[in-house]
């Protein structure tokens, strides 16, 4: 029999998650609550006894000082009560911990058809509202219908006995497993069959696979083992791997390019070798502390003699867009298992997130599925508890709103670890699996998670059927996990680590056997949450928090041991080979049978038509725009504009500092509110050498040209690790691409040629740039169609492409961290330096989005300008010449220098007159311009000499002068006017303001 | 000659063990990492180690209130144990989880008539979010805490949702006037907060950031001082190196951080060894 345990706070207690929804009613939707309890639900679907269960409230569940609580309802005098709960088989963490409690303190254990689950009452005092307003508050602000189920009671049908009742989201399937297979009589009834099962087989490919199975010798060595026509696992499992996520085939694809205006056309054959691996391969062999790139999950570089760093990042755009909390975290656990599978394992040390979302304030006709308001908070939790429970630091991140973003948001997730660089001798980065190694799962039991829906008519929607596909991370099993494996790695029991994520088993089995030969895999050995999936689902699913480890035989009981010891669940289920084939079985009867080159085997490459039409072809030009008169509105307003403004609100959120290496922190300054350029961590504790970590993204230059996109946005990235004290010749890169949909098609993607060539220019950058910069790529992904097709007013569904972008991620090495800087200036009465020339480079920049244009003139970056200003900078900052160095990124010059001085609270005055210019500029250029390689920085008088000369011949020009005793800043124009002379609290109230009442 | 020993606990979720355990061995201690596990199948024994640590962390993943589950689990296997480690007049110390996982044992305050009752909670901080900030900390001079002895103030970072100390006033009264309070939230000059956020990060009661038991040899508090092991680690350190001429801004011989553990493994070579 079911008991519900329902457990509140006490009522003179200050209910912080209720204040809280109260909070965001009004900020979403204008509602005003009164009050809102909330109640922690525990449904225990077990044979406990009436002491038990009193045992485990008393002892467990309730906190005699703060809770109160109760097998009967609790709920007293409200209006409104929202019960909110999961949809069967989504992953209920706190669920399974309250069983691992009840278990441990009752000594009870649970059957198979036995669980707890929790869910929440929200007790809602608001006696205006009508039951479609608390419709909205439980559909758009408590729960996503694709994880949760809710019910609304009002006051008045309120069971004062029964309360909401018993509620038991299990999953029940009644099924038996089942192997399906697939005739080939035609390429167009496999088409057919591979369309009604949703098994996305690309047309191309088609071909290919019916004649792999239609070989006599193929189908000869298959009827040895009972098969014949090929099953749904094999499909599967090509369709997986050749799977534009996992085999990224647009990049491996054969663009041909023309540019219209120019008339010039060329073949480009595979973006990621002539663009990504080509040039970070020859620089490998240039640079020796580039260990291992380009292969495994993560890029391994060198840290210090000892040890190497793991670098990677990935997005998660899709699944977050539909549940933002749950696809945001399970966005950044899931890049945490990254580093944790390449080599033989790292310890994770750093996090890092980059967001796009539409406006926060969007109020217009398109209907997005989840308002950006709502999407917006939901990945900065889902990003926060993944990380904060993760125990990993989060010591950077980006956030950026642009319309675009409506079809579908960006969610960036970077991770970086650390691992010895040899484990008993031998190198740590390297890993292979062998004839006779066992194949181990560990981790995360395997449901429906992630899994794509198949055809309407084979499942049958019950109150028992499990929300498939949408998935919920759970950083707390995979902490305990990744303590585990680092132990297993120290001992010597890992010979082959990699992680479980898209495609499941299909890939990471797949992939890793690749090295021996061959699998073994006994299908029916995995665990599974609940009965019922067919085999295809078991090889497919991406169940979180699973890795595949290659053990041998002869260090299996020591692995199980500390399996055991950690809470971990591994089981061995089958053993690499070397026979050439992938063979799967499930109860001793074979379900696939396949060989394991086969993926390597002539699949056709994809084309893409590209034409590049130039800005001006496409109609761009400068806005014609006067200096304003009023400089001071402007640059109250201009500070508090949503891409400028503070985020301390998010940054807060996340634990910076977990693992006590944090040196420089994304926020400083006097009142530690101001980011700084990059984070800088020292991983190894007692030593001072560091790793300096940025991100920069700029998708705004994408309207004008992709090319200067990249390369301003890899600039943006290097002088930023520059400014904290980096060294240039040891920095390495990580390209995130998210693009719309290339692929031609005159009705649904008319401006898909264009779309493509964009693609081509923003990876011809990228090599330039990072050949010019000495740039390794350690790591990079693509994801591509970031496209939504959103509702308008009357119904007709608007295409909303996002703007190509680029997140870069770069890291350097910091010698020593005690030569760090920040971006604050310091002191009264020191010089400021403008380093770098500034353009009439205003296209795409913050102040014309401001003004409501693009503009023509994109930021053109010129690494031989550049690289001279960035070594000589790095010198004087290990001279200690400087006193801060702030990076001038979006919104230019005037941002940059309010940022500084408002963060040391130091006043400062700047002369227009005296910025290094390349042409004579209007004064609203020169503050606002995006031009690439130029900094701010401050330097003591008594250095100026040494820092000037070291600066000889190079575009660095005194500028100005902090000011002592006046709190303002002061700007002259070319004429000695002063344009602005305004108290920096001012200003910062309004660059504080916008988002002030969020955090 | 014979160290004094520190277990620093393990698995979980715990997540501050590698951090605690450096912090310890820099003050001096052999410190240990031991899986809660290792403790509970008797792989180790309580009785070799001077000094316990709960780290910080989410035990559990903290879904059933922050160390709830591991406070049950450490009394319900291990109380025997626990308790001969107490009256041996041994340290323990529990930091953010740790803390929580002391008030909920009833260890902390563990006041004499009612030893082992939960009188005290850590709740979620007022804001209603998870918070990382430095914070400015007032030492009570008075306290018998011997992890506090010599130290008046002193900066740390907290990070946590559930930091609001919580107590009747009665209890709190008790608190303050045995001199149970050990640490509190502070303003730019070191006086207590009074409640004002954000110097007061989470909303406590009477600025309480830390307690110990009467011995004071039971320590709980929510900020880290393990994540202030090196001067680097402070907010500030570039803005107040450029205002001095010092290699080291602070002209601390070790990071303040760090003293916390010292006094602990002092007061054990001292009582113990």
């Amino acid at each position: 029999m079911a008991a519900r345990l329902e457990i509140t706070l006490k009522p003179e207690l200050f209910d912080a998650e209720g204040e809280s929804i109260l909070r965001k009613a009004s900020d979403y939707f204008n509602f005003s609550l009164q009050k809102v309890r909330v109640i922690h639900v525990l449904t225990i679907d077990a044979r406990l006894g009436k002491d038990e269960l009193e045992a485990i409230r008393r002892e467990i569940f309730t906190n005699p000082v703060t809770q109160l609580s109760s097998y009967e309802p609790v709920a007293r005098d409200f209006d409104w009560i929202i019960w909110v709960g999961f949809r069967p088989g989504v992953r209920d963490t706190a669920g399974s911990v309250a069983m691992e409690a009840i278990t441990d303190y009752l000594d009870y254990s649970f059957s198979d058809d036995e669980a707890v689950y929790t869910s929440k009452i929200y007790q809602i005092n608001a006696p205006e509202l009508t039951r479609e307003d608390v419709e909205q508050i439980a559909k758009e602000l408590l729960a996503n219908d694709t994880i949760q189920q809710w019910k609304i009671f009002p006051r008045a049908k309120w069971d004062e006995k029964n309360g909401i009742g018993i509620i038991i989201p299990r999953v029940i399937l009644n099924r038996e497993p089942t192997v399906t297979v697939f005739p080939l009589e035609s390429d167009e009834e496999l088409a057919r069959l591979s369309a009604e099962r949703n098994l996305a087989l690309h047309p191309n490919d088609i071909p290919v696979i019916r004649k792999y199975f239609l070989d006599p010798e193929v189908r000869e060595s298959r009827k040895k083992v009972g098969l014949f026509y090929p099953t749904d696992v094999e499909l599967e499992y090509i369709s997986q791997a050749r799977s534009d996520h996992c085999n990224h085939n647009t990049f491996r694809g054969k663009f041909h390019y023309s540019d219209l205006s120019t008339g010039e056309k060329v073949v480009v054959d595979n973006l990621f070798k002539t663009c990504i691996e080509k040039p970070t391969l020859e620089l490998q062999k240039k640079k020796d502390w580039v260990i291992s790139v380009l292969w495994d999950n993560a890029g391994v570089a060198k840290f210090d003699d000892e040890n190497n760093y793991v670098i990677t990042g990935e997005t998660h755009n899709s699944p977050s867009n539909i549940e933002a909390y749950g696809g945001a975290l399970t966005g950044i656990v899931g890049v945490y298992r990254d580093p944790m599978g390449t080599g033989k394992g790292a310890k994770l040390i750093a996090g890092m997130y980059g967001y796009c979302v539409g406006p926060r304030d969007y109020d217009g006709d398109l209907k997005p599925r989840l308002h950006p308001r709502r999407l917006l908070d939901g990945i900065i939790e889902g990003v926060r508890d993944g990380g904060n429970k993760s125990g990993i630091p989060t010591p950077f991140g980006n956030l950026l709103f642009h319309p675009s973003y409506l079809g579908k948001c960006l969610v960036y997730v970077t991770a970086v670890g650390i691992m010895p660089a040899t484990i008993h001798g031998k190198p740590s980065h390297e890993k292979t699996t062998s004839d006779g190694d066992l194949i181990v799962m560990c981790g995360g039991r395997v449901g429906k998670d992630g899994i794509h829906g198949v055809t309407a008519s084979s499942e049958i929607y019950s109150e028992h059927t499990p929300a498939g596909h949408v998935q919920i991370g759970d950083p707390y099993t995979q902490k305990k996990m990744h303590d585990f494996l680092l132990e297993a790695r120290d001992e010597g029991l890992i010979e082959f680590i990699t992680d479980n994520g898209g495609g499941g088993l299909s890939s990471s089995v797949g992939e890793s056997a690749r090295f021996s030969g061959g699998a073994y895999v006994e299908l029916d050995r995995v665990p599974l949450k609940y009965e019922g999936l067919d085999q295809w689902e078991i090889w497919v699913s991406e169940s979180q928090e699973r890795m595949t480890v290659a053990v041998k035989p002869e260090n299996w009981e020591r692995f199980k041991t500390l399996s055991k010891k950690h809470a971990v669940e591994s089981t061995v289920i089958g053993k690499y080979t070397s026979n050439g084939k992938l063979h799967i079985t499930y109860e001793g009867k074979t379900c696939a049978y396949i060989d394991i080159d086969f993926l390597q085997a002539g699949f056709p490459q994809w084309e893409f038509e590209a034409e590049w039409k130039s800005p001006e072809q496409r109609g761009l030009s400068e806005p014609v725009l006067s200096t304003p008169s009023d400089f001071r509105k402007l640059f109250h307003e201009f500070l508090s504009s949503p891409n400028i403004c503070s985020r301390e609100w998010i940054t807060r959120q996340y634990d910076h500092e977990v693992q006590g290496t944090s040196v420089i922190k994304h926020l400083g300054g006097r009142r530690r509110d101001v980011p700084n350029d990059a984070a800088v961590l020292c991983p190894i504790l007692g030593s001072t050498r560091g790793l300096a970590l940025t991100q920069a993204i700029n998708p705004t230059y994408s309207a004008i040209d992709t090319y200067w996109m990249i390369a301003a946005t890899i600039d943006e990235a290097v002088r930023r690790l520059i400014a904290v004290g980096a060294q240039f010749d040891k920095i390495g890169g990580v390209d995130n691409f998210c693009w719309p949909n290339i692929q031609y098609d005159p009705i649904n993607n008319p401006d898909g040629k264009y779309k493509a060539a964009q693609l081509v220019r923003a990876n011809w950058a990228l090599r330039d740039i990072c050949e010019a910069y000495e740039i390794p790529l350690l790591s990079g992904k693509d994801s591509m169609y970031i496209d939504g097709n959103l509702p308008g007013r009357y119904g007709e569904k608007h295409k909303v492409s996002g703007l190509p972008a680029m997140q870069f991620t770069a890291s350097g090495i910091v010698k020593d961290v005690r030569l760090c800087q920040t971006m604050d200036f310091k002191k009264e009465g020191e010089a400021i330096y403008v380093l770098g020339n500034t353009g009439d480079e205003l296209g795409g920049s913050e102040y014309y989005c401001f003004l409501g244009y693009t503009g023509l003139n994109v930021p053109k970056l010129d690494p031989q300008q550049t690289i001279p200003l960035y070594r000589a900078l790095q010198a004087a900052m290990e001279e200690k010449l400087v006193t801060s160095c702030k990076s001038i990124n979006r919104g230019g010059l005037g941002v940059s220098i309010a940022l500084a001085a408002f963060a040391g609270e130091v006043g400062a005055e700047l002369d227009l007159g005296r910025v290094p210019t390349n042409e004579s500029l209007t004064s609203e250029k020169i503050l606002f311009s995006e031009s690439c390689g130029r900094f701010i920085v401050t330097v003591s008088r008594d250095k100026r000499g040494e820092f000037e000369s070291l600066m000889a011949d190079l575009p660095v020009s005194l500028v100005g002068q902090t000011l002592k005793s006046r709190r303002v800043l002061r700007i002259l124009d070319k004429t000695g006017k002063l344009i602005l002379n305004e108290p920096l609290e001012n200003l910062k109230h309004s660059w504080k303001k916008p988002f002030a009442r969020l955090g | 000659m014979e160290r004094v020993k520190a277990l620093i606990l393990t698995g979980y979720g715990l997540n501050c063990d590698w951090e605690t355990a450096y912090a310890f061995e820099k003050a001096g201690a052999d410190a240990r990492r031991v899986h809660v596990n290792s403790l509970l199948w008797g792989e180790e024994d309580l009785e070799n180690y001077h000094i316990f640590v709960f780290d910080g962390g989410f035990s559990f993943g903290d879904d059933h209130g922050a160390g709830v589950i591991l406070a049950m689990k450490i009394k319900h296997h291990l109380g025997g144990a626990f308790n001969r480690f107490l009256d041996d007049g041994k340290l323990v110390i529990g930091i953010c989880n740790g803390f929580q996982v002391l008030v909920n044992m009833g260890l902390l305050p563990g006041f004499e008539e009612e030893p082992g009752k939960r009188k005290v909670a850590l709740t979620w901080n007022d804001c209603g979010n998870f918070r990382d900030q430095w914070v400015n900390l007032v030492v009570n001079k008075q306290s018998p805490c011997v992890f506090t002895s010599g130290i008046e103030k002193i900066e740390l970072p907290v990070r946590h949702g559930e930091g609001k100390f919580y107590a009747p006033q009665d209890v709190i009264d008790t608190l303050v006037e045995r001199n149970q309070v050990v640490i509190q939230y502070a303003t730019s000059d070191f006086t207590p907060a009074k409640g004002r956020f954000p110097e007061n990060p989470n909303g406590s009661l009477g600025d309480i950031a830390g307690i110990c038991d009467s011995t004071g040899r039971i320590f709980g508090l929510m900020p880290h001082p393990e994540a202030y092991n090196h001067w680097t680690n402070h907010p500030d350190w570039t803005r107040v190196k450029q205002n001095g001429k010092r290699e080291d801004p602070f002209g601390d011989p070790e990071a303040p951080g760090l003293k916390i553990f010292r006094n602990a493994v002092e007061y054990c070579e001292n009582n113990l060894l």
